[in-house]
């Protein structure tokens, strides 16, 4: 084999790809990804998260993973998208969503020596010039935009995609896909099972030829938020309570005990930052128990629910942590306990905030419901072709437990799971799948151009994007 | 044209040098790279001879890349705009390409236009559909229906335009809202033409995708009849039209719902089908075995034996006797097949008719039909099977037979044995008492230890001399036991006479007299058996032949046994009469006491 010269195009013939410096946006709760496609992972990722700073003219807003760790004075952190996984405040995630196109990717180019004005011999030509620098402010004005969006969302959301896309950014041609379909063409498949298990959402999307089956979608809200949630009450339910202090707070620590209270310098704020805050920083040391510590459980074929085995997770050896003040201790059955709930909604952790889940949002509920709900001639190839993406099914063995739980479900038929084993792919999938997308010569055709929308409006996109 | 080789050759002299020479220069090419040894001295390469080892090993020299190829001039790549004629809004993009050579160079300036490139190459890859589409006079006279307003048929045949015939998707996505009808203006008869399902009070009907497709294709049908007439349709046409006119959603639901129940079974059943399966699997395997091992049973059966006369020929039919025993032979070989034909089913699954019309069919038949006499004429056989004439077999008379003292055995044993061993194992039975008394009653008869010619004949009379003989000493056996059951009765009669009243004995004398009831029958069988028991050991081989015999084909077998032993086994009337003769001599011990 000969290495492929750098420099030299791949043959089309190889991939039908056909770049055209398209730009892939895939919003989520936690992240927002972008990048260009063709790819193979987003050049960048930034939290979706903002932070506001109530300076004295008015508020002020700060993006991206520095700026929203930083402990300033009076920082509230907030996040645009509702729990439901639709986005509920356009404004500020319109602008988290520039903010993670423009900060990596376009930047704030310089415009060309020749066409700024300044090597001009004369002033003919100034007007021309000044709407060509009209069209460079717009931060896309020369990218194509696909963006992504749950399988779920409403017709309204999807007008307002199209809307942010080529009225704030000035993109010359925009597409709007689900992530369902994207996860399953980065999987390799056009049909599928789709089940994304992402930070305030799962959901289960039955993908048939690169199109979501509408009536299959299934979420609900038992995914990477809960899981930190159920952890909140373990801490505050265990005798004695497990402190949950975040990095930010802690000056220096020394090594305990495992259960000895924590002796650490705690550093002080003259105006601390807001509640808002220390709730993120306390969800990025949960993020870091939930990596290394929580575990599903899997039991024997035929009782791999907790429930029905947990004398038997008791003589497991158990995973020490380290909070960040130093308290530390060694977790047995409780790091099981965790995330049972996703499966098993009487295992849930409840309190009077948090009620006990319904059972039917359980993943084994929707996927049985998802499967259901489509014709029967579809359902043996779905079953063989189960995508697991999103960023919570990296939960440790997680992909164990569905397969079991599908094989409960489904016991006469093959049933299929594909879970990449690399980190990106499965927490990037939906992106993936969309630089795969945007950078086919053949999709070119289905991008909605400027004239278009400007000649059919918003709908358009209801239209185009099926 | 001779070549010095060929004279060569004709003078019967050795190759010469020069044509070993021709001969390496018409090797075969693939030789050449094998010479090509590299990380091989050419002194050990030379060791390999002309066959050189078939993996040749040798080093791989290191090798770059190849430098790159600078053909003068730098192509620089632009981002060449293109639009794509699969658009029609002809959006233009732009994508990285060579910039062309052909064009003037920029003399001009460096910002002359860039050529759009309307020429794209998956502009191929965008494919339309084709929807059957009619008019609203079609619709009217040939098209209506009961159930479908005009405008949800259009809708249907757009979904199915914009879905590219995926019924799955098109039945997901499938939503038809009736528009809100303005009220009908005129009671005229023209507004009642339409589907009541049209009117505006008529909520949207929940269609499955059976409904949409029986829509459709019913649609399909009566559009396609109408431009191709029935008549002129082609095969293809005729059968796609078929399917189009044969399509039933009931019949489509209930094939799902039965998919469904299939996919939707509990664990166990799964197990169970599974189960099944595999268990099917082992006994259908089982049956291909025992298929095959009977295959080759019956090969076996019907194969050939070499016969050594077949290779004499004619020669062995000159004599009047041979020509005889052919036409005998002939005769039987017809006689057989008559009783083949008129037994039952042959016993293998091998029908009759399978092999009539094949030479030596009848053999065949009979062999299948009773095997003892296919044993027998397992030679005959062999022979009529191949079509060359028969070699005679000698069929004597009994009376001649009985001159040449030929005889005729079923089975031989194998190995030499004499005569006189076999009389001498007559002599002897299974204990010592009794052989000792065997030999002083042969004594008595004056008979000698050794019998000076031991023919078969004189062994048969020896036999049943020494069954006799055994007969004799059983005889006398029970005569005995009778007389001391005699005396000891005669005793106790004598001592009761003598003490008149007293009670004990008198249980004693019942249980002797049951005694005797039971002795005498005992006695008779241990005395019609007892003949077989000395001769048992001496012809055991034989009585085991002659009971496959019977299996075989139910033909009696006229040969040394009796009835008696055939119904009696010997060595059970031994212990029978061991253990009355034990209980005998209890009974004659307690009478002494």
């Amino acid at each position: 084999m000969s290495t492929p010269n750098p420099s030299a195009a791949p043959n089309p013939s190889e991939y039908a790809g056909d770049e055209v410096s398209a730009i892939v946006l895939d919003p989520g709760y936690s992240t927002t990804r972008a990048g260009f496609a063709g790819e193979d992972v987003p050049k960048s990722v930034v939290p979706s998260f903002y932070g506001v700073l109530d300076s004295g003219s008015g508020p002020r807003y700060v993006y991206g993973e520095n700026a929203i760790h930083n402990p300033l004075a009076g920082l509230e952190i907030k996040n645009p998208w509702s729990s439901d996984g639709i986005v509920e405040d356009w404004e500020a995630a319109s602008k988290v969503w520039e903010y993670a196109i423009t900060s990596r990717l376009t930047g704030a180019k310089p415009t060309d020596p020749r066409k700024n004005g300044l090597n001009d011999p004369s002033g003919e030509d100034m007007d021309v010039d000044m709407e060509g620098l009209e069209d460079n402010e717009k931060p896309l004005s020369d990218s194509p935009l696909l963006m992504t969006e749950p399988g779920w969302n409403s017709a309204k959301a999807r007008e307002k995609y199209i809307e942010i896309a080529m009225e704030e950014w000035g993109t010359p041609a925009f597409y709007l896909a689900k992530t369902g379909v994207l996860a399953a063409f980065a999987a390799g498949k056009a049909s599928g099972l789709v089940i994304d298990i992402g930070a305030s959402m799962t959901s289960v999307t039955p993908v048939l030829d690169g199109m979501v089956l509408k009536k299959g979608v299934q979420k609900s809200s038992l995914a990477g938020n809960f899981v930190s949630n159920q952890l909140r009450l373990i801490f505050e339910q265990s005798q004695p309570k497990i402190p949950l202090t975040p990095h930010y707070m802690v000056t220096s620590k020394t090594a305990v005990d495992a259960g000895a209270p924590a002796q650490a310098v705690y550093r002080q704020f003259a105006t601390p930052p807001g509640d808002s805050f220390r709730r993120l920083e306390e969800e990025r040391v949960l993020t870091e128990f939930k990596e290394s510590v929580v575990e599903i459980w899997n039991g024997p074929p035929g009782q791999h629910r907790f429930s029905q085995n947990e004398d038997s997770a008791r003589s497991l050896p158990g995973r020490p942590f380290e909070m960040p003040d130093g308290w530390n201790q060694v977790f047995g059955v409780e790091r099981f306990k965790a995330a049972e709930g996703l499966f098993d909604a009487a295992a849930a952790f409840t309190d009077e905030q948090h009620p006990r889940p319904k059972e039917e949002q359980t993943i084994p509920k929707l996927i049985q419901a998802a499967i259901s709900s489509v014709d029967a001639d579809q359902r043996t190839m779905l079953q063989n072709h189960i995508v697991v993406t999103g960023g919570s099914s990296l939960l440790y063995k997680i992909t164990d437990r569905l397969g079991a739980e599908i094989n409960a479900l489904f016991p006469s038929t093959r049933n299929k799971l594909h879970a990449p084993g690399q980190v990106v792919e499965r927490k990037y999938a939906a992106w993936i799948g969309g630089s795969i997308l945007a950078s086919l010569g053949s999709f070119h055709q289905l991008w909605i151009s400027k004239k278009e929308y400007e000649e059919h409006g918003v709908n358009i996109v209801e239209k185009r994007c099926k | 044209m001779a070549s010095s080789r060929d004279v060569r050759d004709m003078l019967g002299l050795g190759v010469g040098g020069d044509a070993q020479k021709t001969a390496v220069q018409k090797r075969p090419k693939p030789a050449a790279p094998t010479r090509k040894f590299q990380g091989v001295a050419r002194e050990v390469a030379a060791l390999y001879g002309e066959r050189p080892p078939p993996v040749a090993v040798y080093e791989e020299k290191k090798s770059y890349r190849a430098k790159r190829q600078h053909a003068g001039l730098v192509r620089p790549w632009i981002q060449q705009p293109f639009s794509n004629p699969a658009r029609s809004d002809g959006l233009i993009l732009k994508h990285w390409r060579r910039k062309p050579t052909t064009q003037p160079a920029p003399t001009s300036g460096d910002d002359t236009p860039v050529v759009v490139d309307s020429n794209y190459e998956f502009a191929k890859y965008n494919v339309q559909v084709e929807v059957p589409t009619f008019t609203d006079n079609e619709y009217e006279a040939y098209l209506r229906s009961e159930d479908w307003s005009r405008e949800e048929t259009d809708y249907l045949l757009d979904m199915i335009k914009e879905y590219y015939y995926r019924w799955p998707i098109i039945a997901d996505r499938y939503d038809w809202q009736p528009p809100p009808k303005p009220e009908p203006t005129d009671e005229n008869g023209d507004t009642n033409v339409h589907a009541l399902s049209a009117l505006p009070f008529a909520p949207p009907k929940d269609r499955s995708i059976e409904d949409l497709k029986a829509r459709f294709y019913e649609i399909s049908a009566k559009l396609m009849k109408l431009r191709i007439p029935q008549e002129e349709m082609g095969a293809a046409e005729y059968a796609r039209y078929d399917i189009l006119t044969n399509f039933s959603p009931t019949t489509e639901r209930h094939r799902k719902n039965l998919a469904i129940a299939l996919m939707s079974r509990p664990m166990d059943e799964v197990k169970e089908e599974e189960f099944l399966l595999a268990e099917l699997q082992r006994i259908n395997m089982a049956a291909n075995r025992l298929d095959s091992e009977r295959i080759e049973l019956r090969e076996r059966l019907d194969a050939p034996m070499p016969n050594t006369q077949v290779a004499a020929g004619l020669t062995s039919f000159q004599s009047s006797q041979a020509l005889q025993a052919l036409i005998q032979q002939l005769y039987q070989q017809d006689r057989s097949k008559k009783r083949a034909s008129g037994s039952g089913p042959p016993r293998l699954s091998l029908s009759a008719n399978d092999i009539i019309g094949t030479p030596g069919s009848a053999q065949h038949s009979a062999a299948l039909n009773s095997a003892a006499s296919a044993r027998r004429q397992t030679l005959p056989n062999a022979a009529a099977n191949q079509a060359t004439p028969q070699t005679p077999i000698r069929t004597l008379t009994p009376a001649q037979e009985h001159r040449f003292n030929v005889s005729t055995h079923d089975r031989l044993t194998s190995g030499v044995t004499f005569g006189s061993d076999k009389l001498l194992k007559m002599r002897q039975a299974k204990s010592n008492v009794q052989t000792q008394k065997i030999a002083a009653a042969l004594a008595q008869l004056g008979i000698q230890e050794l019998i000076s010619i031991p023919t078969s004949r004189v062994g048969e009379v020896f036999e049943r001399l020494v069954g006799k003989v055994g007969r004799l000493l059983d005889v006398r056996k029970v005569r005995e036991k009778e007389e001391g059951e005699c005396r000891v009765l005669e005793e106790m009669r004598r001592r009761k006479a003598e003490q008149g009243s007293a009670e004990g004995p008198k249980k004693n004398e019942i249980s002797d007299s049951q005694d005797q009831s039971t002795d005498p029958n005992a006695n008779m069988n241990a005395g019609v058996g007892g003949e077989g028991t000395p001769a048992g050991d001496a012809d055991g081989e034989v009585d085991i032949d002659a009971e496959g015999e019977v299996d075989a084909d139910g033909e009696t077998d006229t040969r040394t046994q009796t009835p008696s032993e055939a119904a009696m086994p010997p060595a059970g009337h031994k212990r029978s009469a061991s253990v009355l003769s034990q209980t005998s001599i209890q009974s004659s011990k307690r009478a002494r006491r």
